[in-house]
């Protein structure tokens, strides 16, 4: 746990860069500085260190997307974008072989021009304006560019998605030893301890949960629930299969809450969530993730919260919903800050609109705290639900909007 | 890497919308043959493109599902005198916590663009993304349908102009939260809102689609606040047959038309700078108690419109159109009773003032006691909000119909005019 609280403090510092950079790429830029220097053979000017572009959109007879240069030397190249009139176009890419190199979206006519910088060195790339006509333009880069510092861009990606498994594993590792206590608490008959184990073990699940989905054991058919170790695990009365029985987080859940007794089929539950959890953590130990994989993760554990949790779906005895809510949250929140150093190069823009949303969804559940409850949070009863959920939900869905686009970026970074 | 993103445009080829277009049309003409009634709901006309202001609706009051209605240059936001269609979605906003102007120009700019795109059929983005890890900008349930007329209006509610975007110097001059009015019971969940859309279209799933996407792509600015699904317009354009409301008597048989009341009437003059050419929008929830309504005695009930059922003439004339004789007397008092709906509305009782309505019906399904849970989604334009509140506090404290209504949800929106091309609506406000 410590060793990835550094590496999320060491994104958030990158993040600061991010947004000062970003003010400056939002800012107009002049067309014709008087510090141009003029381009050789038709090439981009370069002001200030960067070959300069100016790519206007327009959509009279049209859409169409015009770049002033079409060739660059090699070095950094900064793409002014002006939408002067067409709807239809609200998003421009720099490519390489398909990759986004750098790309502005929200564009919309009369909206002041916004601008991208990256790094090119010499070749051909691809000017890809979604909506215009012709969609894609070939943009030329002489020479060569000093080598980058900081490697790249897929590079950064692949080693978060590398250490993001360290991480789940260390999740899971620590789920095994939370399901442990609570089995000892349920095997010892005391049900106050028993639900304050069960409390503390719940986040482990909720935080990874999006990894392990539907994960079937080997010997299993893929319609036998008996081998799903996600449904053996979490399932609820709302997805029960009658074939295989409840077991599970849900049924020791109900045990303690509704029936407010241990018995010994509810030492059984917890005898089976124990040896389960035991399975999950060699499977999480097998998982190989590439940087879409983290985003798409992300962004279930988001679905999650939407669908499962504001609407106390999950913890329908021990209305805890809010615990697993803010570690569903907390495990999206993981996955991203593997990305960002990545991502950042991509599109700053939209990482620092999904910090910013993480930190408004945090600002709504913190409204909710409660110390005195299991959990931390205010017991998710229908009575909190119906005066919070509004809120809740519209947060969250403020944070699935720009996490939706992220898989995309990072599947194709170069 | 071809997107695919937009079907083409109906005038380029034989795109599925057109298709689908002209063969709802051939199909109504055929029926037009065996049934005269189908004619007044789909035509054969295949003219692409009108102008609404200017097309020359049949009295016929046909609905050409390729009509295209103009985004920009119109001076005037469309959906408001364009000739109303047949469904409606009325969405409000309220503003994100923490959001800045930049958030709200960027909102009203996507936003305008996005509308333009829709307004002629067009998708707002990819319904298929070629990249399989990328979502759709465009949901898709309208790909392929006809443009149907669509309009969509965007209103900036009071909360636009307070102390968070900085904009109070720009605020409308009349642009303030409506006073409690007799007979509100309004709910804070359908009461106020930061921004206004109402999508109109004679497609109700095209009006849908449009409000659904437009919503979709500004959920980090704003969240939705309430929602009222039109259908059945309750007000007539030029040439429209005047259309009924649920209780069964014709509405707005005395509208604002005309460019003298509209200019009178309707649209801000130059005096109301940046919102020249403006208005501002009130919009009511009304429920009506339709199961009692409909065990009322049709005598009571034409003397609480004051006009007939079947007709819709006033109760001192014999045609629609008739002017209605406030001061006429029978054997029992008025002939027009002084609290009916349309002695207590008319012009000639308030000081000439008109506004004009520009409603639709709604049904929300059944409410808790089983009943029918429906009424009128009233939206009028005026540019003088007082205008509105005058006539509502008459009708409000008199009005024989009140037995029958509920005023459950209000709105008041400020709109901007329309856009030129390369512009959005709202820009001045970011001059």
């Amino acid at each position: 746990m410590s060793r990835k609280f550094t590496t999320v403090a060491g994104a958030s510092t990158a993040l600061v860069l991010t947004a000062a950079l970003a003010a400056c790429a939002t800012t107009p830029v002049a067309s014709n500085s008087p510090a141009a220097s003029s381009g050789a053979d038709g090439s981009a000017p370069v002001t200030g260190g960067a070959a300069q572009v100016k790519v206007t959109l327009t959509g009279d007879g049209g859409d169409a997307c015009t770049a002033d240069h079409l060739t660059a030397p090699a070095g950094p190249v900064t793409f002014t974008v002006e939408n002067v009139s067409s709807t239809a176009i609200t998003e421009v890419e720099l490519q390489s072989e398909l990759k986004i190199l750098g790309e502005k979206e929200n564009l919309a006519p009369g909206l002041p021009a916004a601008s991208f910088t990256v790094t090119l060195d010499g070749g051909t790339y691809t000017l890809y304006c979604l909506g215009a006509e012709p969609e894609t333009q070939t943009f030329t880069v002489t020479g060569q560019a000093a080598a980058s510092p900081t490697g790249s861009t897929a590079t950064l990606l692949n080693e978060g998605a590398k250490e993001y498994q360290t991480w789940v594993v260390g999740q899971a590792e620590d789920m095994a030893t939370a399901v442990t206590n609570l089995k000892t608490a349920v095997d010892s008959g005391d049900v106050d301890e028993a639900k304050a184990a069960y409390v503390q073990a719940r986040p482990f699940y909720e935080k990874i949960e999006s990894d392990v989905e539907g994960f079937v054991m080997e010997g299993f058919k893929v319609d036998d629930n008996a081998g799903n170790l996600d449904y053996l695990i979490d399932m609820r009365a709302s997805n029960l299969d009658e074939k295989v029985g409840w077991s599970g987080f849900h049924a020791v859940e109900r045990d303690l809450w509704k029936n407010g007794e241990i018995t010994s089929d509810t030492k059984k539950y917890a005898a089976d969530l124990s040896t389960n959890v035991g399975t999950l953590v060699e499977v999480v130990k097998t998982l190989e993730f590439k940087p879409e994989d983290l985003a798409n993760g992300a962004a279930a554990l988001l679905e999650e919260v939407q669908s499962g949790k504001i609407t106390g779906e999950e913890e329908a005895y021990s209305h805890t919903d809010l615990n697993d809510f803010a570690a569903n949250v907390e495990g999206a929140r993981q996955a991203f800050a593997y990305l960002q150093p990545g991502l950042e190069k991509i599109d700053a823009d939209l990482m620092n609109q999904v910090v910013t949303e993480f930190g408004n969804v945090d600002a709504a559940l913190a409204e909710l705290r409660d110390k005195s409850a299991p959990g931390g949070y205010l017991p998710w009863t229908s009575a909190n639900r119906g005066k919070h959920s509004k809120t809740l939900s519209q947060a969250v869905l403020a944070l699935q909007q720009p996490m939706q686009k992220i898989a995309e970026k990072v599947a194709t970074a170069k | 890497m071809t997107q695919n993103r937009t079907p083409p445009p109906a005038a380029s080829g034989p795109s599925r919308r057109r298709l689908l277009a002209g063969g709802a049309a051939a199909a109504a003409a055929g029926a037009t043959v065996g049934a005269g009634v189908t004619a007044g709901l789909l035509t054969g006309a295949t003219q692409p493109a009108t102008t609404p202001t200017s097309a020359s609706t049949s009295a016929t009051d046909e609905v050409d599902l390729t009509r295209i209605v103009p985004f920009y240059d119109q001076t005037h936001q469309a959906g408001i005198r364009t000739p109303p269609q047949r469904h409606s979605v009325f969405m409000t906003f309220n503003l994100n916590a923490g959001t800045d102007a930049q958030d709200l120009q960027v909102l009203l700019a996507r936003w305008s663009a996005a509308i333009a795109q829709l307004t002629q059929g067009k998708t707002i983005g990819t319904v298929e993304p070629s990249r399989p890890d990328a979502v759709g900008t465009d949901t898709g349930e309208a790909y392929g349908l006809a443009p149907a007329s669509l309009t969509v209006t965007v209103g900036l509610g009071p909360g636009v102009f307070d102390d968070r975007y900085g904009l109070a110097a720009k605020r409308p001059a009349l642009l303030a939260d409506l006073p409690r009015i007799p007979g509100d019971v309004l709910q804070a969940g359908l009461t106020g809102g930061d921004l206004s859309l109402q999508a109109c279209a004679d497609d109700p799933q095209v009006a849908y689609h449009a409000v659904r996407n437009l919503a979709r792509m500004v959920t980090t600015t704003a969240h939705t606040h309430w929602v009222v699904l039109g259908f059945g317009r309750a007000s007539a354009g030029p040439g429209q047959e005047t259309p009924r409301n649920l209780m069964g008597f014709k509405d707005g048989t005395r509208n604002v038309a005309g460019d003298d009341d509209y200019d009178r009437f309707v649209w801000l003059g130059e005096d109301a700078g940046w919102m020249a050419g403006g208005t501002y929008q009130v919009v009511r929830k009304i429920t009506m108690t339709i199961e009692t309504w409909d065990f009322d005695r049709i005598s009571d009930q034409q003397r609480i419109f004051g006009r007939t059922k079947d007709e819709g003439a006033p109760l001192t004339g014999t045609a629609e159109f008739d002017t209605p004789d406030f001061a006429a007397r029978g054997d029992g008092g008025y002939v027009i009773d002084q609290a009916s709906h349309i002695a207590l509305a008319a012009p000639e009782n308030n000081a000439g003032v008109k506004i004009l309505r520009r409603g639709y019906n709604f049904t929300d399904g059944l409410n808790d006691q089983g009943l029918l849970d429906a009424g009128l989604l009233f939206i009028s334009y005026q540019n003088d909000p007082q205008h509105f509140i005058d006539l509502q506090n008459r009708l409000g404290r008199f009005d024989l119909l009140n037995e029958y209504i509920r005023h459950v949800g209000s709105g008041i929106f400020a709109i901007p005019p329309g856009p030129p091309t390369g512009s959005y609506i709202g820009q001045a406000l970011f001059a």
